[in-house]
């Protein structure tokens, strides 16, 4: 393959490579709050208001990108301070539920803003993200969440999502970890809003939809959330997979839209009930399996 | 103003039939079931195929409807919610299931009906209409209100004095109970769940004629009303989902009407909001909602 | 066999016949349509006009030695969708020229690709004024803008039904809905017609009743909709239903033959400003309608504009020198002077705008007709 078709090949593809990077942040921000046992779904709302405050910056006071990015990571980070602490007291399917509607009024705020042009949003906003930017933030979250893993905090939020009433027995604060993850979760989730604003020329509400943060956190359990990468891997797998079937799919037949669907739905359900775990745990699940199979070729 | 209110009793009705099914599952199973949005639009299509492919009258595709609606609940335990019971997370992983689904369901409708709406043809539904004061209404609204509180007294009726209600009662308060007492646990979630999409897809019917509007994304929206309908009922609780629902019908028109159509959805969420941060359980719904 | 002098000439005139077919060059035109979402109902007349404007010119040998070729994808009504099908035309199938999309929601994610990767891009309905062509020199434009229809269409309603007031609904979540609104509201008021009252919607909305109610309360001598097909069938329905029996007049969302399909006997004597004047006697107007409905497609005023896209590409190719290249056909649409097309003689304007003139429209009878 020639030099003049891979640089062809890497132009088409670059977008997809950008949404997979953004894709594995905006896993990892559902997941911050998931590795304590929450289902937050309020990250659509996060990603906008960080999204927002980039372009609101970046358009109208024309400050760095630097400067802003920054601001898109502690906007909603501050938000997700008054909200947590009312709604992490809720329990599992509450908690979803007030989260959810967190997003849609965020949602439906900007959709009311005539300062960013309402339900229009905010274009032409100049292209500064570039790739090494993406995933570059996605190494550094990453690596943080790696460092809290090994660390006590880990280890806290660990007996958290077991069990909390005993966690708390423990000792441990609970509420203080699940609103720091909480906030962590908002900052990541900003922080990709701004990127994605600052590629793709423009923000507008109806990006920041229930479906979005369903989209997110079908990502993070596809991939699997016992292990802190394990959302980026499912963000890449559903990220792609729809570019290759896309080619299967018009060969027979079928449409780009209702089959990217399915395969999220199905991929989806069959990780859930077969591989609760998530990729990450195949490799794993397969050798476990494979090892059943020797010792009883073995015993027979 | 009277018009105002026959828009918001009718828009009401859809709500509180849809939010019945939402809080009936949740009552026995303690899980959102998330697919019940993708019961109301297939349903919807269905009778749309039914009116338009097999020329039958509308009278009799509803409650063709509404079967239908039921098995694919069934369906929808059977493949979602039964393979998950003994799990301890069972409910968020319930919870995810039913997300899967609804996304393979809503596509599944995309590819078979293509994302064009569809509209029933004319004179699915006469045309007729009376005049209440100021109000027009037509029988279609009519039709839908009486439809809607016809099924509510039929649902309370089941529940409260019938067998099976009982059981679906027991099952609700402790499934480990009600076994221990002979109760076919699962026969009765699976009953539950023919009840609950039966109502959802009664609504999605109802939702299509009266808006004449049948698209394979009809489900999104009224899905997050739905949840704000039962967190303000109360979740598990009939009553509290019917009132809720006709409540945020009539609240949701006179926000129109009086601030304009921009904060028409928030309503429903800045209601959802000070309901679960001031008063979790909602109207009428069981305390214990906090972490213990 | 026998090689008679016959035969013989035969052999040497189909072998000299040879040559005189040259080699082809394909000019690839990319064209992004919403064959699903939102948009559908005109994406699918727009792929229709391309395709037969595509097989037309191909045909009819005004491009010696080029072959045309469209490449349809769609793009889902959806801008992250958009602009990857753009990338791929651009550099994947590596098209001279793209037609679309079909929203100026998307075109406003899209094009600035475009610009950027300087391929020029024509948009054949994006009606947005004062954007889409401002986003730079490789994009132009074919459709007519709200602000070029929707004042002469009211004024000509104006003179036939004579309303001093007005009612506004419009869609305050889609760019072409909102853009139509604020032409209508700055013309009325240019006009001097009082606007009692002002509601809105969201795309997704299916239940009017709660802002047409509040709208009809104040007794409206007209009721002016901005609002895209699906919506606007429903809400000209649910007007009629609650027992408004004044004037429509929509936007050019409403110039659908599908939201006459789906307002039904609510449709009838709504309004609305269009591009394409229909019944225009112009023998090239003729030709299409008729070339459409021979393919099975009653053509409507997208399909008219996707056709005079491809036509302008041809003709810009061809005042390029015959050349397709991407800065060719940029520098032959600067040359493109009343070309003949159904929409009437078409040239650019210098802000790379379409010009021509408009017109007004009455649904009588199921059908559009041009209101006089």
């Amino acid at each position: 393959m020639n030099l003049q078709a891979l640089t062809d090949l890497w132009l088409t593809y670059q977008s997809t490579v950008a949404f997979v990077g953004l894709n594995g942040l905006l896993a990892l921000s559902v997941y911050a709050s998931l590795s304590c046992g929450q289902l937050s779904l309020a990250q659509a709302g996060f990603m906008a208001l960080g999204a927002y405050t980039s372009a609101i910056l970046t358009v109208h006071a024309q400050l760095p990108f630097a400067v802003v990015v920054l601001a898109a990571v502690l906007v909603p980070a501050l938000v997700a301070v008054p909200l947590g602490l009312p709604v992490l007291r809720l329990r599992g399917v509450f908690l979803a539920i007030a989260t959810i509607g967190f997003g849609e009024v965020v949602r439906i705020f900007f959709v009311n803003l005539d300062y960013t042009n309402g339900a229009l949003g905010i274009v032409a906003i100049p292209r500064r993200t570039q790739l090494w930017m993406i995933y570059g933030a996605l190494a550094v979250v990453l690596f943080v969440l790696w460092r809290i893993r090994g660390s006590r905090a880990g280890y806290a939020l660990e007996a958290i999502r077991e069990d909390e009433p005993a966690a708390r027995t423990m000792g441990i604060h609970a509420s203080a970890y699940k609103l720091a993850m909480l906030v962590l979760g908002a900052g990541i989730a900003g922080l990709a809003g701004a990127l994605d604003a600052h590629l793709n020329f423009m923000v507008a509400p109806s990006s920041y939809s229930f479906s979005r943060v369903v989209d997110m956190l079908v990502y993070a359990i596809v991939g699997g959330t016992s292990v802190f990468y394990g959302p980026v891997v499912g963000a890449a797998f559903l990220t792609l997979l729809p570019e290759v079937l896309r080619e299967v799919g018009s060969r027979v037949g079928l449409q780009p839209g209702p089959l990217r669907l399915f395969v999220n739905g199905l991929v989806l359900l069959l990780v859930i009930l077969f591989l609760p775990n998530g990729l990450v745990s195949l490799p794993r699940r397969l050798r476990g399996w494979l090892e059943s199979r020797r010792s009883a070729a073995h015993a027979a | 103003m009277g018009q105002q209110i026959v828009n918001g009793l009718f828009l009401g009705s859809i709500y509180a039939l849809f939010a019945l099914g939402y809080t009936l599952v949740f009552g026995v199973l303690d899980i959102l079931n998330l697919a019940h949005q993708a019961v109301f639009m297939l349903c919807a299509y269905a009778a749309l195929l039914v009116v338009v492919h097999l020329h039958l009258p509308i009278y009799l595709a509803f409650p063709a409807s509404v079967l239908a609606g039921g098995l694919l609940g069934i369906l929808i335990d059977r493949i979602a919610f039964r393979p998950l019971r003994g799990r301890s997370d069972s409910n968020i992983s319930g919870l995810i299931s039913s997300i899967a689904l609804a996304t393979i369901l809503e596509a599944v409708g995309l590819q078979l009906f293509g994302p064009d709406v569809e509209r029933f043809p004319l004179g699915t539904v006469p045309d007729r209409s009376l005049r209440i004061g100021d109000a027009i209404v037509s029988e279609l609204q009519v039709v839908i209100i009486g439809i809607a509180l016809a099924m509510l007294a039929v649902l309370t009726f089941l529940l409260q004095r019938t067998r099976l209600g009982r059981q679906i009662r027991a099952v609700a308060e402790s499934p480990l109970a009600a076994r221990i007492l002979g109760v076919n646990v699962d026969r009765v979630i699976a009953a539950s769940f023919f009840i609950s999409s039966a109502l959802g897809s009664a609504s999605g019917v109802l939702f299509g004629l009266a808006f004449n509007n049948v698209a394979p994304d009809m489900g999104r929206a009224v899905e997050l009303k739905g949840l704000a309908v039962i967190i303000l009922g109360g979740m598990g609780s009939m009553p509290g989902a019917a009132i809720a629902g006709f409540a945020l019908g009539l609240l949701e028109v006179f926000t129109v009407a009086k601030l304009g159509s921009s904060y028409r959805d928030a309503i429903a969420f800045g209601v959802l909001f000070l309901v679960l941060v001031l008063r979790p359980r909602g109207l009428l719904g069981q305390a214990a909602l906090r972490e213990a | 066999m026998r090689f008679t002098p016959g035969r013989l000439a035969a052999l040497a005139a189909l072998l000299l016949a040879a040559p005189i077919t040259q080699a082809q060059t394909v000019v690839k035109i990319g064209a992004a349509f919403s064959l699903t979402g939102n948009a559908a109902a005109y994406g699918a007349q727009q792929k229709a006009g391309v395709l037969l404007a595509v097989d037309e010119i191909n045909k009819s040998g005004k491009l010696p030695g080029i072959t045309l070729e469209a490449v349809v994808e769609d793009d889902g009504t959806n801008p992250q969708q958009g602009i990857q099908v753009f990338d791929r035309f651009i550099n994947r199938d590596k098209v001279s020229a793209i037609l679309g999309p079909t929203l100026s929601t998307l075109a406003e994610a899209a094009d600035p690709r475009a610009q950027e990767q300087k391929t020029p891009v024509v948009a054949v309905s994006n009606t947005k004024p004062n954007a889409i062509t401002t986003i730079g020199d490789y994009i132009w434009r074919v459709s007519l803008t709200e602000a070029q229809v929707i004042p002469s269409a009211i004024e000509i309603a104006r003179g036939k039904l004579g309303f001093k007031t007005a009612g506004l609904l419009y869609g305050n979540d889609d760019a072409f809905t909102k853009a139509g609104y604020d032409v209508m509201k700055a013309t009325l008021e240019k006009q001097g017609v009082q606007i009692l009252g002002t509601q809105t919607f969201s795309t997704k909305d299916r239940d009017f009743n709660a802002q047409l109610t509040a709208l009809k309360n104040l007794k409206p001598d007209i009721l002016f909709v901005s609002a895209l097909v699906e919506q606007a069938g429903s809400i000209a329905v649910q007007a009629r239903q609650l027992g408004y029996t004044g004037p429509i007049m929509g936007g050019n969302g409403f110039n659908s033959t599908k939201f006459i399909q789906l307002g039904g006997p609510a449709a009838e004597g709504v309004l609305v400003g269009t591009a394409w004047n229909r019944v225009s006697p112009d023998p090239v107007n003729l030709a299409f309608i008729k070339a459409m409905q021979a393919r099975g497609t009653d053509p409507d005023q997208f399909c008219a504009q996707a056709y005079t896209g491809v036509l302008v590409i041809a003709e810009a190719i061809k005042l390029a020198g015959n050349k397709g290249g991407r800065d060719d056909i940029k520098a032959g649409f600067a040359k493109v002077k009343d070309l003949p097309t159904p929409l009437g003689k078409f040239s650019f304007l210098p802000s790379r705008d379409g010009n021509h003139a408009a017109a007004v429209q009455v649904v009588k009878g199921g059908k559009f007709e041009i209101m006089q």
